[in-house]
């Protein structure tokens, strides 16, 4: 402990009085005034109690801005995970715009494919039907072909048996000559018609 | 009341709170405070093993996580054990409660665990009154909560 003394005491006291200045911070806890001088000690308690009072008002802002700057720190880091999480969704939603296209070119690929598989099946039914009626019309023919044929060749067979036995008959003479003109006709004329078909399906192709 | 007090931590506003509340409650005369461990380091190695102008604190007050430094307030408190010849009162002072920490701190010889908060003035009276114990290693680790 400090003992203050003399003329260091009158300055102080003085300057006090004069120009309200008092001695302050942990130095004050050094001093002691020389005993029974109430004056400087009662001026010790009133420097005391000023830096007290300085001290906890200084105390109290400065956890006030402690506190604030916590309460900023801590927006800080929200503002910094939100921040992290927009640009993830930004991110994701990049992706998947990404993804959104590929499928999409994708989409369009197969539906090219199928539109492709749709034009080939058709193109076959087309075909399929085609040798179907084609081979309708052939057996039509082979079957009409056979008639006349088997009709000509009756029909001749009994002329020639008639002839060759001398049993003449005009009815079956009359009979055959027609017949044959009549089988002759409409032969060419289905060979004609077929021939007609045969020639329209292949102007349209396959 | 302590004559000379040292604290580390790298928070400067704390360190107004602690040398403000420190004076009202009378428990340092004076106080340095630092705000990084490696300044600490290099002035605990200029006062070892001489200390000719009587400089080295008498009491140690370590933040646990200093940042910006090279050692944090354990490594600190088992350097100036260690390897400056011990003889001050050493402890944490931290927001942290973390058990583990705690018993680490413990294993190097820190004397108290003081939890920081926005009301600090209490803990630091209960520890003014436990001084004395810490000063001649009688009393045991204590957390103020």
């Amino acid at each position: 402990m400090i003992e203050v003394t003399g003329h260091t005491r009158n300055v102080l006291l003085d300057v006090a009085k004069k120009k309200r200045i008092y001695v302050e911070g942990n130095f004050l806890k050094l001093l002691r005034p020389v005993k029974d001088d109430k004056e400087f000690e009662e001026y010790l308690k009133v420097c005391k109690e000023k830096d007290r009072t300085s001290r906890k008002k200084r105390l109290e802002v400065t956890k006030q801005v402690q506190s604030q700057n916590k309460e900023l720190e801590l927006a800080a880091e929200e503002n910094i995970r939100i921040n992290k999480q927009l640009s993830k969704a930004l991110d994701e939603t990049q992706i998947a715009m990404e993804d959104a296209r590929v499928a999409e070119k994708e989409a369009m690929i197969a539906k090219a494919e199928a539109e492709k598989l749709r034009d080939d099946a058709m193109e076959d039914l087309d075909t399929l039907q085609k040798r179907t009626q084609f081979e309708l019309i052939g057996k039509i023919v082979r079957v009409a072909l056979i008639i006349i044929m088997g009709v000509g060749l009756i029909t001749t067979v009994l002329f020639g048996y008639t002839l060759m036995t001398g049993q003449e008959n005009p009815i079956l003479e009359s009979t055959w000559s027609n017949l044959f003109g009549i089988l002759l006709t409409n032969s060419f004329s289905i060979i004609g018609t077929i021939m007609g078909v045969k020639y329209a399906t292949e102007g349209k192709g396959n | 009341m302590i004559d000379t007090l040292m604290l580390i931590d790298d928070e400067n506003l704390f360190h107004l709170v602690f040398e403000d509340a420190c004076s009202l409650l009378d428990i340092a005369l004076s106080i340095e405070a630092l705000d990084s461990s490696d300044e600490a380091d290099k002035k605990f190695k200029d006062w070892f093993p001489n200390d000719p102008n009587h400089e080295r604190p008498e009491c140690v007050f370590v933040d646990l996580n200093i940042i910006g430094s090279s050692y944090d307030g354990i490594e600190m408190i088992r350097k100036i054990n260690t390897e400056y010849g011990n003889g001050c009162v050493i402890g944490i002072i931290s927001s942290s409660q973390d058990e583990v920490e705690i018993n680490k701190a413990k294993e190097v010889g820190a004397q108290f665990w003081i939890i920081k908060s926005d009301d600090i003035e209490p803990r630091l009276e209960e520890f003014k009154n436990d001084y004395d114990g810490y000063k001649n290693k009688t009393a045991p680790f204590k957390i103020y909560k």
